[in-house]
């Protein structure tokens, strides 16, 4: 029982880092109708800003913050740079674009940062654990999901409440008839990759704190587009409830399948699961089904 | 317009390129040495300060005058730890006229072991597999150091010696709990379980299940959960540095309470800097003494280190220099005794020089060095240093062949 | 794009001549000098490095022609092909090194040929098996079935489980003077080159052959409208089925082919990497055309060739270059593909069409 009651908490809380990144890919969808496989790649760039910001001696959360400045400029350029003229190509050059951007990237941020584990050093997180009964979680852990749920609220509100989200939206459900009432649709693109980049680089930034940051924290970029689908490509809500549940099947997995399947069950899992479920609920759990005419 | 833009900077970019490509016919040396490095992929948190270790190492023998007045020309490539990509490399180093080579991880080095039979070149690895010492099986395998092995051996008995009788189990009259973490799927994390479980059952053990832990693993939680059920006293962890460090805090975090001993490539001056408190108490197989630690030669390698590399700081030099040095050290001396033989040809390398090595001491603090024609196991034992008040200190010098002499000469030749 | 202008004086009368296998004398003998190239010129001029990395063009080749099928003709995109090459891999070696061959059998060489065969229907049937949710979903999610049998296929069944038979570790040597076809024994480049040569002449010509067909027509018609495909009386998901098998079993032959050319096998030759290059190899070469498939792997493979031996001398001078040299080689690839995709959207194939049509329609070009 306490095992399994760790598992769920762990799973949740590494779910809620995954949850951000998601929200950051099912914007960018929902704003441009890109399908990004960079996402990895952005989480990896916005973990060793940070870090490089933090060993500078700046404190954590102005180093965070200054991730979020370096993420919108960044944001703003990719978009400008790669994916403006895109807008309208078909599916498979978007995506190999954004595969040629991630190879880039990834290709650029070892080249500067190199390949071993870097961690965060002095700890911004203390490494013994909070004990809450006989619950053991990591201060990182328990940190890293109050933050990003604060960050999820903030992103919400943002849609719902303010001009420039709601203009958003508005492009995404009608393109042309945001623009006929006065929304830029270029600077709604550019709005929804800083945006995506701002959320990619506090979910790396978090997920560097865990045990340190080495490449591998780019494949969460693949580890979110079975979230997405989960969801539903273009549900915000989806792409939390997404992200969680993929926190906790890894982690229900690896505990449990582990000892039926040995090595590596909980790397594969989500993929699995989400090649099954779509057979069943190809458009997710929340997704618009489209229709489509000849 | 941008389409021209586009072709007018491709255009030169290629030319260059192909210019460049096609001048790199490789200067005329009289002995050329081929080198297999990983600076970029899996296990390149050490593999950066191999490659640069060996190179300075080829570099510093040049210096003393090569071999017998010989020079050498060391030319090597990065691999990505990919083995496909090392069987590509080894391709370019046989056509680029190598007659030693210079190798790395345990994957590509088994996987290339009966190419390089054919070959008959003698294949000087990282790669510290026990699966390579049989002559019988891989004539041309060598490396300087213990073998994994003995290295888990030696450790889980160093253990066993000198950290359970103060355990509160030993008073109950219990048998120690051991648990193995490795990837399953890296051939250099599993090549020394099957040993470390046989000297576990030897040493009355009981075995745990094994847990899983990619090399560039950073969320260790279900691993550590799952070895939480079965409450091992000790673990066996054996990765490199980035993962085992991962595993470590993890391991801390959640209260596993097991003590860990860790194989040679996860146990360096890296360890604390990236475990913080949680590295306190781990024991390691140290082949070899760790950078500037005071023993024979260290100064050599350390005043080579800062010459030829003066850009790398210090303190980010590793254990994994001196290791590189054990490896080309040792070829030199078997390339001087071929050499003074008269024979550099692959089998006379090998016959003329590396098993005519018997106790050879390269300094460094490493173990002394023999080779036979019939057994390829450097060492007899191995030295566990332990990480303890912010320094490593000696636990136990373990010799496996003084200990079991029987089972060390029939039964534990190439496993 | 599909057929170029025809040279003054070439007149088509019919639909037969149309869809003809040898349009014209001239392109009969250009394809015959073309032959005697591939099957002559290079192996018998070329340096022995330079036939290797020429087989490498090959098994790229062989490889992108299936993704070329499914993507370019089908419009099936699919970002897992490595898997299917991997299957004809691994079947292959496990048929060679595992199989209770009768001594007659092996002294023959027949166990290679055979496997190669036998790799290609495995990894088709194993394609067919990842291509089943195309009867149900499409674009994008479609994408991610095909990730998904990269990842099960290669990162979970081939690693954990099939790399474990027989032994410990990872890869399964193949110790030279295993492969062997007939009385030849495959251990030199040359030998090598003539096999990928055979094998990728024969998949081209089966390919070209098959899109002229029923079924390439039908193919062509799903990837421009499935729905108005249907509509036309084509049983979509059999084509589409059909479609996965051709292209698996092609990435099938491309693995059987490989094993000869490597002294080992491990999951590592088939990452998820070398199912993004194959789809990158296409977008350069051009999507759509048999053409492409081929350009792009010359250009992929060669440049990258090129650009490994430009670091060789510079890595004395620059050594960051030689430790980080992988780094470089990922971001170029990135690079280039954005280049491509942006600029050239219609990749080398469709620049070596103009110049075709500039050259047979020279001098009077309007």
């Amino acid at each position: 029982m306490e095992l399994f009651l760790m598992t769920i908490t762990t799973g949740v809380m590494v779910g809620g880092i995954y949850a951000l990144v998601a929200l950051g890919w099912v914007l960018i969808y929902k704003c441009s109708g890109v399908l990004n496989l960079a996402m990895g790649e952005l989480t990896l760039i916005g973990a060793y800003v940070t870090l490089t910001f933090y060993q500078m001696g700046v404190p954590f959360i102005f180093a965070v913050l200054g991730t979020l400045l370096v993420g919108i400029a960044l944001g703003i350029l990719c978009e400008r740079i790669f994916l403006d003229k895109l807008i309208g190509e078909p599916i498979l050059s978007v995506i190999m674009v954004t595969v040629g951007m991630s190879f880039f990237f990834k290709g650029i941020v070892q080249f500067i940062w190199g390949s071993d584990t870097r961690v965060f050093d002095p700890p911004v997180f203390a490494l013994k654990p909070i004990e809450i009964g006989f619950l053991r979680v990591s201060s990182v852990y328990l940190w890293s999901f109050i933050l990003s749920i604060l960050l999820l609220l903030i992103f919400v509100a943002f849609f719902k409440y303010t001009r420039w989200g709601l203009s958003m939206q508005a492009t995404a459900d009608d393109e042309t008839a945001a623009l006929s009432l006065g929304v830029s649709a270029r600077f709604v693109y550019a709005a929804a990759w800083a945006i995506a980049f701002m959320s990619a680089g506090v979910g790396g930034a978090l997920l560097g704190n865990i045990n340190g940051i080495n490449i591998s924290v780019g494949y969460l970029g693949l580890l979110v587009l079975p979230a997405v689908v989960l969801g539903g490509l273009n549900s915000v809500p989806g792409a939390i409830a997404g992200g969680i549940i993929i926190g906790l099947l890894q982690n229900l997995s690896g505990t449990y399948l582990d000892n039926y399947f040995p090595g590596g069950v909980k790397e594969i899992v989500p993929f699995a699961f989400m090649a099954v479920f779509l057979l069943f609920k190809p458009y997710g759990l929340w997704g618009w089904e489209r229709i489509e005419r000849v | 317009m941008r389409k021209r833009l586009l072709f007018s900077m491709l255009v030169p970019f290629l030319a260059v390129i192909l210019i460049a490509g096609l001048c790199s016919a490789v200067s005329a040396a009289d002995i050329k040495i081929g080198g297999i490095m990983d600076t970029t992929g899996a296990t390149s948190d050490v593999g950066k300060d191999y490659a640069l270790g060996m190179d300075e190492a080829f570099k510093w023998i040049n210096e003393q005058g090569g071999v017998n007045g010989k020079k050498i020309k060391y030319t090597w490539f990065d691999y990505g730890y990919r083995i496909p990509e090392a069987i590509t490399k080894y391709k370019l180093q046989k056509r680029l006229g190598s007659i030693v080579i210079m190798g790395w991880g345990t994957g590509d080095t088994e996987a290339l072991s009966p190419t390089v039979n054919k070959d008959e070149i003698p294949y000087v690895s990282a790669s510290y597999s026990a699966h390579l010492t049989d002559p019988k099986k891989t004539p041309y395998n060598l490396f300087f150091s213990s073998d994994y092995s003995t290295n888990a051996r030696a450790a889980l008995t160093a253990w066993f010696d000198k950290k359970w009788p103060g355990k509160a189990g030993s008073k109950e009259n219990r048998k120690p709990r051991f648990a193995a973490v490795y990837m399953f799927a890296s051939p250099y994390c599993s090549a020394p379980i099957k040993a470390i479980k046989n000297q576990a059952e030897l040493l009355g053990f009981e075995i745990g299940p094994d847990q899983d832990v990619s090399l560039f693993a950073l969320d260790t939680k279900s691993q550590v959960m799952s070895l939480k059920e079965f409450k091992p006293d000790v673990c066996w962890h054996g990765n490199t540095t980035m993962s085992v460090s991962a595993t470590l805090r993890d391991a801390y975090g959640l209260g596993l309470g097991a003590d860990w001993i860790v194989n040679n490539w996860g146990f360096d001056e890296n360890l604390p800097r990236l475990a913080g408190e949680a590295a306190e108490g781990v024991m390691g197989a140290t082949p070899i003494g760790f950078y500037g630690q005071n023993y024979k030669n260290m100064d050599l390698l350390v005043a080579a280190a800062k010459k030829y590399n003066p850009g790398v700081p210090q303190e980010k030099r590793l254990i994994r220099t001196a290791q590189a040095w054990g490896d080309a050290l040792l070829t030199w001396e078997a390339l001087k005794r071929a050499d003074k033989a008269g024979d550099l040809s692959g089998a006379g390398i090998m016959k003329k020089g590396f098993e005519t090595l018997v106790n050879y001491d390269i300094g460094l603090g490493a173990s002394p060095i023999t080779f036979t024609a019939a057994d390829h196991r450097p060492t007899t034992g191995c030295l566990i240093q332990e990480w303890k008040g912010g320094k490593f200190q000696e636990v136990a010098r373990v010799d496996l062949k003084q200990r079991w002499p029987d089972k060390w000469e029939k039964e534990w030749l190439g496993w | 794009m599909s057929s170029a202008w025809l040279p003054c004086g070439d007149y088509h009368e019919n639909y037969r001549q149309d869809q003809g296998w040898w349009q014209s004398s001239f392109i009969k003998t250009k394809m015959i000098l073309l032959l005697a190239l591939v099957f002559i010129g290079i192996p018998f001029l070329a340096s022995e490095y330079w036939v290797g990395v020429a087989s490498m063009v090959g098994y790229t080749a062989m490889g992108a022609l299936g993704v070329q099928l499914l993507i370019g003709y089908t419009g099936l995109v699919t970002l897992g092909h490595a898997a299917f090459i991997a299957v004809g891999a691994y079947t292959s070696t496990m048929m060679i090194l595992q199989f209770p061959w009768p001594q007659f059998m092996l002294d023959w060489g027949v166990a290679y040929p055979l496997s190669i065969f036998t790799a290609g229907i495995v990894a088709g049937l194993w394609s067919v098996l990842f291509g089943l949710p195309s009867a149900k979903v499409k674009g994008f999610y479609l994408i991610l079935t095909t990730m998904a049998a990269q990842f099960i296929t290669v990162d979970f069944i081939l690693t954990q489980y099939v790399s474990q038979i027989g032994g410990r570790g990872q890869a399964f040597s193949l110790p030279p003077g295993t492969i062997k076809i007939g009385p030849i024994v495959m251990d030199s480049e040359r030998e090598i080159y003539f096999l990928m040569a055979v094998l990728l002449t024969l998949m081209v010509i089966g390919l070209a052959n098959l899109l002229r067909s029923r079924a390439g027509r039908a193919w062509v018609a799903i990837r421009d409208n499935d729905i108005a495909a249907e509509a036309l009386g084509i049983n979509i998901v059999w084509y589409k089925l059909l479609a996965f098998f051709v292209a698996g079993f092609m990435g099938g032959v491309a693995g059987a082919f490989w094993v000869s050319n490597t002294a080992a096998l491990s999951p590592e030759h088939f990452p998820f990497f070398l199912s993004l290059w194959l789809v990158g190899v296409i977008l350069i070469g051009g999507v759509g055309s048999i053409h492409g498939a081929i350009f792009g792997s010359i250009f992929m493979v060669v440049i990258m060739e090129l650009l490994q031996m430009a670091v060789i001398p510079m890595g004395d001078y620059f050594p960051k270059l030689l430790i980080d040299f992988a780094y470089i080689k990922d971001a170029a690839f990135g690079l280039a593909i954005c280049g491509f995709v942006i600029y050239e959207p219609n990749g080398i194939a469709y620049r070596w069409w103009q110049m075709k049509n500039y050259f047979n329609l020279w001098p009077f070009s309007y």
